[in-house]
């Protein structure tokens, strides 16, 4: 069997998910055994314009550019796996959203703001179609193996659709409520083995929310610990803006 | 010896060389008031007053994941059955979780038999630690009649201020009384003390919701369409902490996972819960159990209604784990007091 031609590209985002990948250890050797790499600027300097059978992209879709880009890479890859919170959800680069396109971007790039023109930020599958998702900032690198396995096998990986309290619950970590700690577990998708709680962090919602929230309980829940509306909705769009574009 | 003291200045010893025997886990304090069983090797490290663990003693019976079949196609199917255990002493568990190993025990010996539960279980000597007092005002242990020792440890303690009481109650414990040489014989004014403990705490657990017993399973024959399921759809955010911390809650999943060399592979079970989304999903995407009104109904019924049918036992335990972990609040206590209202109600129709 010939060896899938995988590409690895990125759009806005720090490219840590990548990092990720070539930090994984052991492992990535024996995934670079499996496959061939033709491109991945962040740890080589080759470049492939042709076909691909799996195209992993980091990142988000901010501007016009960025838009006929994916749609170019989407065209010539037979998969396309989405890594990372800025390509799954949006993530962090969501924030801008908050704010008039304009405004923010005269106040980034000062007076020549209009050479630099710019969209609401979005999640690649908000673009172009996507086959596989990787979740998380950075994304968990079992998960990560796992998603990689079910691309190479052709068959489907579903991400977790239940709240991170499953997986920290299992590993017996005090709840961040009962510490009086605001946390986003109880809204955001498991598959990451409540990592950060696990090392006395609280949820930031990286890897976006449940597909079925209970929005109405998850309110009742917000008052009866008292914490103001103002700040679980601060802290949920710090990762989660782009939802409300759909 | 059917009964043994330990004072309690020899505790400390025991613990020490109960744990030289064989890996020993106990009750131990994560703080804010939350305690896990963790392995333990010194008496100290014990919390001997505790609330309910967070996770119950359930975990070592079904590891929360656990290796079944490890595969390799490099030459042909080749399948190898795995059971994984160990050999483990669990101290200090109150009678609401050793009744709920006794529920565990009962599902996986109806046949077809579980053998790597049998097997793990066959290796897990037990040892109890008497309630001479409600732990919290959570717990419903009198209701579904786990407050007293009813059997199903290896030995049980009973906490009688300068000196531990033990019942000897099998073999296994007989000989952890031998090897670890702390016991002495029981008195008679001892075993008076035991009776008179007990007598107090006869005044003092009370039935905690206003039930008899005998007519929960006809309680909830007449709830399937109560009222309190659609509140409960309102406030249940679907975490499945409820049923992950239950002591009774054994549904589980079963997943292949292959190797990076794309030809070994283990076939591996994890926990599972009736109250996630995907649970009750199907081919198709259609989900049986959508609502998490009709979920929550099926967690209690799967307590209260089915397993009396089934095994002649509730399989709730009134340890209070789901209602102190539920982040919305919802709690047991609260739902069954529901029910019996509505059902007053509607008897009171009937007449009218």
């Amino acid at each position: 069997m010939k060896k899938p031609r995988v590409a690895f590209f990125d759009f806005a985002c720090c490219e840590g998910c990548q990092l990720q990948v070539a930090n994984m250890g052991e492992a990535v050797l024996d995934i670079i055994g499996l496959i061939d790499v033709v491109e991945w600027r962040e740890v080589m300097s080759e470049k492939w314009n042709g076909k691909l059978d799996v195209a992993i992209v980091e990142g988000s879709i901010t501007d016009p550019h960025a838009v006929e880009r994916i749609k170019q890479i989407r065209k010539r890859s037979k998969i396309v796996v989405a890594l990372g919170s800025c390509a799954t959800i949006g993530g962090v680069n969501g924030m801008k959203n908050n704010y008039v396109l304009d405004e923010i971007r005269q106040y980034v790039y000062g007076n020549s703001y209009q050479f630099f023109p710019t969209e609401a930020t979005k999640a690649v599958h908000q673009v172009v179609k996507v086959d596989y998702f990787v979740n998380g900032c950075p994304v968990y690198i079992p998960e990560l193996v796992a998603v990689l396995k079910a691309v190479l096998h052709g068959i489907p990986y579903d991400v977790p659709d239940y709240p991170v309290c499953v997986e920290c619950k299992l590993n017996e970590n005090v709840c961040m409520y009962d510490r009086k700690v605001a946390c986003l577990g109880p809204v955001t998708r498991a598959g990451c083995n409540s990592w950060c709680i696990n090392n006395g962090n609280i949820c930031y919602g990286c890897r976006g929310m449940v597909s079925n929230p209970n929005e109405k309980g998850a309110q009742d829940v917000i008052a009866k610990y008292n914490i103001s509306m103002d700040l679980i909705v601060n802290k949920m769009n710090m990762y989660n803006k782009c939802r409300e574009i759909g | 010896m059917q009964y043994a003291i330990l004072r309690k200045e020899r505790f400390n010893d025991f613990i020490a060389r109960l744990s030289e025997i064989q890996k020993l886990v106990a009750p131990v304090s994560k703080g804010y008031n939350n305690f896990a069983f963790e392995e333990v090797t010194t008496g100290d490290e014990i919390a001997l007053k505790y609330i309910p663990t967070i996770l119950p003693a359930k975990k070592f019976f079904l590891p929360r994941r656990e290796t079944l079949l490890e595969f390799n196609d490099a030459k042909g199917a080749n399948a190898e059955a795995s059971v994984e255990y160990e050999p483990v002493t669990l101290f200090g568990l109150h009678t609401c979780d050793l009744s709920g190993i006794q529920c565990l025990n009962m599902v996986f010996s109806e046949r077809p038999k579980d053998y790597n539960y049998i097997t793990r279980k066959n290796k897990i000597i037990l040892i109890g630690l008497e309630c001479n007092e409600y732990c919290d005002e959570y717990a419903s242990c009198h209701l579904v009649n786990a407050s007293f020792p009813s059997g199903g440890y290896d030995l049980f303690f009973t906490d009688l201020g300068d000196y531990y009481v033990v019942h000897v109650n099998t073999p296994a414990g007989d000989e952890i009384i031998d090897k670890t040489e702390s016991f002495e014989k029981a008195e008679v004014y001892q075993m008076n003390e035991l009776k008179n403990l007990r007598d107090h705490k006869r005044k003092i657990f009370i039935n905690e919701v206003p039930i008899d017993r005998s007519r929960i399973p006809e309680l909830f024959d007449l709830s399937f369409s109560a009222r309190v399921w659609k509140e409960l759809e309102e406030r249940c955010l679907a975490c499945g902490n409820c049923t992950n911390v239950c002591p009774t809650c054994y549904c589980f999943d079963i997943i292949d996972e292959i190797g990076l060399n794309m030809k070994q592979g283990v076939r591996y079970r994890v926990w599972d819960s009736c109250q996630l989304e995907p649970f009750a999903k199907v081919a198709g995407g259609i989900n049986f159990r959508k609502e998490r009104s009709a979920r929550q109904r099926h967690r209690y019924y799967r307590k209260f209604s089915y397993p009396v049918e089934r095994f002649s036992r509730f399989f709730c335990t009134g340890c209070g784990r789901c209602t102190r972990t539920c982040m919305a609040g919802i709690s047991l206590k609260e739902t069954l007091n529901e029910l019996i209202k509505e059902s007053e109600d509607r008897v009171w129709r009937r007449w009218l």
